[in-house]
Parts: structure tokens; sequence; C-alpha cells
């Protein structure tokens, strides 16, 4: 889930960006739309392969925690019960309850590795990831995205109608996004979210359209 | 932490001794030494190998003369279902509630506002004549305590390791 939100708000951001910021620097569209899918192209793979060698190198990090643990669990025992014990009492449950908790899990050594891991170390989710799927699912979320601000840009003729219908879309689609997000956290003002998504991403967007104004002349120096 | 030489700070707390709630007060006990081991908490498990230990040998410390009692940070309606779980306690167990006596013997550990895991010798003039802590989560020797305690009670020179029978130090050593 992470992978999906991260790729297409960035994809969407990215690409607005991009779409904005060469709409003020160059006149013709064709360039405009040949800059943003080269842009897709590149983000999706970087970002697909910096999400597949962050899970990896994440799980890598993990595996050593969780041999470490299990090391000091084989030589202290006692030590793995009581922080999970600690663990359990923060959370909320009395000291007695935790304990007869965690005398249970006992019955099964690596079930009671397990949930410590889970729950004092918070190593066992993480584990579980797939750097590969990480990267494929990174990347296509960066691609689906892209074509937010994309497709209207193409489809819609005239250099300020496709900006203007891009950047629509993208308006709606961050603040969907945003509101996903709030959905996902379950926050109570799920629009403040989408609120919060859309402010940024339009600040992103005139910024890279103010930039694109500011460079321009440089790029008909050099032509 | 206190020293072998130093007072014994007074305590009157309450105490669940096995299923009975009462008081105990270092003034009203009239053994002739007094082992006070502080520990942690109830219902953890590290600790009960400790009070357990004791208690098992609780036989061998009367015969020297000698009171044992344990205390934490809990309070006595906790050690008494402590001591149930751990099958019936007769070491009775203070409640020393907020460490105040725990922190008058030195070892009270302020960022986990528990007992650190310290013993205790206390002898007839009730000054320390003993003090160990040990590591959060190492226990301490039940065994190890009472030796010191028979030596304690020879009021003789006792080498390293020394047990009942062991020859004792020249007697006109003080160390």
């Amino acid at each position: 889930m992470r992978e999906v939100v991260f790729g297409v708000q960035d994809g969407i951001l990215t690409t607005a960006g991009v779409l904005a910021g060469l709409s003020g620097a160059v006149s013709n569209p064709r360039q405009v739309v040949l800059a943003a899918l080269a842009s897709t192209a590149a983000g999706a793979l970087s970002m697909g392969a910096g999400a597949y060698l962050g899970t990896r190198a994440e799980r890598e990090v993990m595996a050593s925690e969780v041999a470490r643990t299990r090391r000091d669990a084989e030589h202290h025992p006692y030590a793995v019960q009581e922080a999970l014990l600690g663990e359990l009492e923060k959370q909320g449950l009395t000291r007695e309850a935790g304990y007869r908790v965690v005398q249970l899990l006992s019955t099964s050594p690596d079930l009671l590795l397990e949930t410590a891991e889970e729950k004092v170390y918070g190593l066992a989710g993480r584990m579980r990831a797939n750097a590969a799927l990480d990267g494929v699912v990174m990347g296509v979320a960066f691609v689906a995205g892209a074509l937010v601000p994309l497709l209207p840009y193409l489809l819609i003729p005239g250099a300020r109608g496709g900006l203007g219908s891009a950047l629509g879309a993208t308006a709606l689609a961050l603040f969907g996004v945003g509101y996903f997000e709030g959905w996902l956290a379950r926050r109570a003002q799920r629009w403040r979210s989408g609120v919060r998504f859309l402010s940024i991403a339009l600040g992103a967007a005139a910024a890279g359209y103010v930039i694109g104004l500011l460079i321009s002349p440089l790029g008909a120096t050099a032509g | 932490m206190l020293r072998p030489g130093d007072n014994a700070p007074p305590f009157d707390l309450p105490a669940a001794t096995g299923e009975r709630i009462g008081r105990v007060a270092l003034r009203a006990l009239a053994e002739e030494l007094i082992v006070l081991f502080f520990y942690p908490r109830d219902f953890s498990f590290i600790c009960p190998t400790e009070v357990t230990g004791f208690n098992k040998d609780l036989a061998l410390f009367r015969a020297e003369q000698t009171a044992v009692i344990g205390a934490s940070v809990d309070d006595a309606e906790s050690h008494r279902r402590w001591s149930r779980e751990l099958g019936g306690i007769e070491i009775p167990l203070l409640a020393d509630i907020g460490g105040r006596t725990a922190s008058a013997y030195g070892v009270f550990d302020e960022r986990e506002r528990v007992a650190m895991r310290a013993t205790f010798i206390i002898d007839r003039e009730r000054k320390i004549v003993f003090s160990e802590a040990c590591p959060i989560n190492v226990g301490r020797s039940v065994s190890e305590t009472l030796r010191i305690i028979r030596a304690v009670r020879t009021g003789r020179l006792c080498p390293a390791d020394w047990t009942p029978g062991v020859a004792f130090g020249p007697a006109d050593r003080k160390f």
C-alpha cells in the first residue's frame, strides 16, 4: 500500500510539474509530451529500482536484527519474556494479565519469539515484504499516476487547454489520493488530507511553471 | 548503594506472607541476621527463581537465626497473588510502593521506577554487613547468600570460598 500511494502521488506530481514547467518554457506541445513521457519512463524505473533496493536493504538490516534477537533469546530466554511483558504493560495490559499472556505464549517458543520480534522490536511486518514486488508496484503506480495529467494533455487540443485539463485532473486525483490516505489512516476529516495533498501539488506545479518561464530565455539563446 | 558498616535504614511496610497481609518493621525483627533482598517486580520471569529459591531454603536460613525478607514496588495484594502463583511463599514480601525503602538503601532505579536486584545482609546491630547488586537480567545465588550468612556468623576470618568445615584464617589477623 505504501508503494501504491507513494508511487501514484509521485507520478502525478512529477509529470504535472514537467508539463507545467515545459509549457512555460517550450511552445511545441509535442516536445512537451515527449519530455513528459521520457520523464515518466525514467521516474518509473528509478522509483521502482529505489523501492526494490530500499526494501532489500531494509530486509537485510531486519534479518540481522532478527538473528541477533534469536541469539539473545538462546542465551537469555528470560530477557525476551521480560521485554515482551514490559511492552504489553506499556500497551495497557495489567502486569498480571501481561504475565499470563507471555506465560501462554511461552508454551510455544517460536510463537513467543515471533510475537516479541513484532511487539518489542517491530520487525515482523516488513520482514515479509517482497523487494521485487515492491519495485514493480512502485514503478507501475508511478506510471499510473503519470497518466493522470498526461492523458488529458494528450487528448485535449491546444497547449493552454491541455495544460489546464492536465492540472484539473491532477488536482482531482491528488485530492482523491489524499482523501484515500485519510481513509486508510481512519481520520475523521479526510477532506483535510485531500486538501493538503492538493495544496502541495498546486504549489509544486506553480513553482515548476514559474521556473520554466524564468529559464525559457536561456533556451532561446542556446537555440 | 549502602555498604558494609552503614546503618540499615529502618522500614515499616505492608507485607504479604503467603496469604496473610500485615506489616513488617525492621525494629520488630528478633532474628540475629536479616537477608533483605530487593527485586524489580512481581509477575516477572526472572524474579520467581530467586523468590522460590529463597523460599525453598528458608529452613536453612532459619537454622542460622536469619530472617529472609523480599521487597519490590508492588502492593501487598499483588504480592499475595504472586505468592499464590508461585505455589505459596513463606517469606514476607514488603510492599515498597514508590520505592522509598529501596531509595534509602540506594538501590532504586529512577528510570525504570523499580528496585534493582540487590541483596543486603543486616547484623544484630542492624548494620549492613554485606551488600551486592546484580544486573537486572541475572538472578542471584541463594546458596552464595547462605554461605556468606554462615561465614558472617562465625565471626572468624574466612578465606575465599569458605564453607563450614574449611579451616579459618589466622585468628590474630583482622583481614
